[in-house]
């Protein structure tokens, strides 16, 4: 008998970012994180309580439904803890030809799971390792810290994505006057 | 990781912030309104840098407290609260507050029955997301970023890119 794929925790969503890899994608930030890397974006991601609770197949409807992107990122949050989840996400996005880049706070030496070893040969891009805040170096191209890697692990890129471009933030400015930052914002820019 | 840190919708209307300010605990008799913006007193009883349009005095936060404030400016009320009372009134008071300040601002645009009301409101909202608009533009200026902006449905995306020269 099949068994149903487990949901997946979210925190949030974005359907178009310019920032969070190469092209226009889609990113999805997870729920859970245990790595509490101190001085971290998003410390409202760590807890693993259930937030929005998503199957791949809606999720990936969202994704079908937004034209016009390259791929698909997961940041968090970490990605790993939920593998096993996003592996089914994961094969779905590649079955639609869109590119998967995958932001974790571990080394790739420390994904030894068969889940997570299968999410990462799913993936085109890893952004890899904790965020260390004595590294912070927000003028670096997808990283917030000196010791993360970006690892290209297909074809499909080559480390000359990097040297497109420099560290960058994104503001989504709604109706309300309401503000989202995304990408690698400076304190400066967030302050009031 | 990469960061996704949301701004809570700016809280614009004084009404609506002061039924919100209620709705948290705070007694509305304890908050001073000021058209003009007054100075904030510290914990010794001294007159602070800052000034604020709504006042609740030390004594009323707490002991060895400072006053915290709420100053009016374009792009919406801005909090003032001192070090020493940031635990009290931190992120998580801050989020709740903006919670309740959305459900009153809600509530009151949907009773508006008279068009010219509501329209009055939406215009507010026009020009509350434009000055948001001049304030980012101008402090990425400041900071060395060259933005891009991209209007998608109701929303404005701006991409700000660092200045490599």
């Amino acid at each position: 008998m099949l068994t149903k794929p487990p949901l997946l925790n979210l925190a949030h969503w974005l359907p178009r970012s310019r920032v969070n890899g190469p092209g226009e994608r889609f990113v999805i930030w997870v729920q859970g994180c245990g790595l509490a890397c101190k001085g971290c974006w998003n410390p409202d991601t760590w807890s693993f309580a259930p937030r929005h609770l998503v199957s791949a197949e809606t999720l990936m409807g969202w994704i079908s439904a937004t034209p016009g992107i390259e791929g698909v990122t997961f940041s968090g949050g970490e990605p790993f803890a939920q593998a096993g989840a996003l592996v089914h996400l994961a094969r779905k996005i590649r079955e639609a030809g869109l590119s998967l880049m995958i932001f974790t706070g571990h080394e790739l030496h420390e994904l030894r799971s068969d889940a997570a070893v299968e999410l990462l040969s799913l993936a085109d891009i890893a952004v890899t390792g904790r965020y260390v805040e004595s590294e912070r170096d927000l003028t670096l191209r997808w990283r917030g810290s000196r010791n993360q890697r970006v690892v290209c692990l297909t074809g499909r890129y080559t480390p000359s994505v990097l040297e497109a471009g420099t560290g960058e933030t994104e503001i989504v400015l709604g109706s309300d006057g309401s503000l989202v930052f995304t990408g690698f914002p400076e304190r400066a820019l967030l302050a009031r | 990781m990469s960061a996704y840190i949301v701004i809570a919708t700016p809280m614009t209307d004084r009404e609506c912030l002061l039924a919100a300010l209620r709705d948290v605990g705070l007694d509305a008799k304890n908050i001073e309104i000021h058209d003009t913006a007054v100075p904030l007193v510290g914990f010794e009883g001294t007159q602070r840098e800052q000034v604020a349009n709504l006042v609740i005095r030390r004594q009323f936060v707490g002991a060895s407290s400072n006053d915290v404030g709420f100053l009016a400016t374009p792009t919406g009320y801005r909090m003032i609260v001192s070090d020493y009372d940031r635990p009290r009134f931190g992120a998580d008071w801050q989020a709740k507050l903006a919670e309740r300040y959305k459900a009153h601002a809600d509530r009151k645009l949907a009773a508006l029955v008279e068009v010219t009301e509501r329209q009055k409101i939406e215009e507010e909202r026009a020009r509350l997301v434009e000055a948001q608009r001049q304030a980012i533009q101008e402090k990425a200026k400041k900071l060395g970023y060259r933005v891009v902006e991209t209007r998608e449905g109701e929303n404005l995306r701006l991409v700000l890119v660092r200045r490599t020269y």
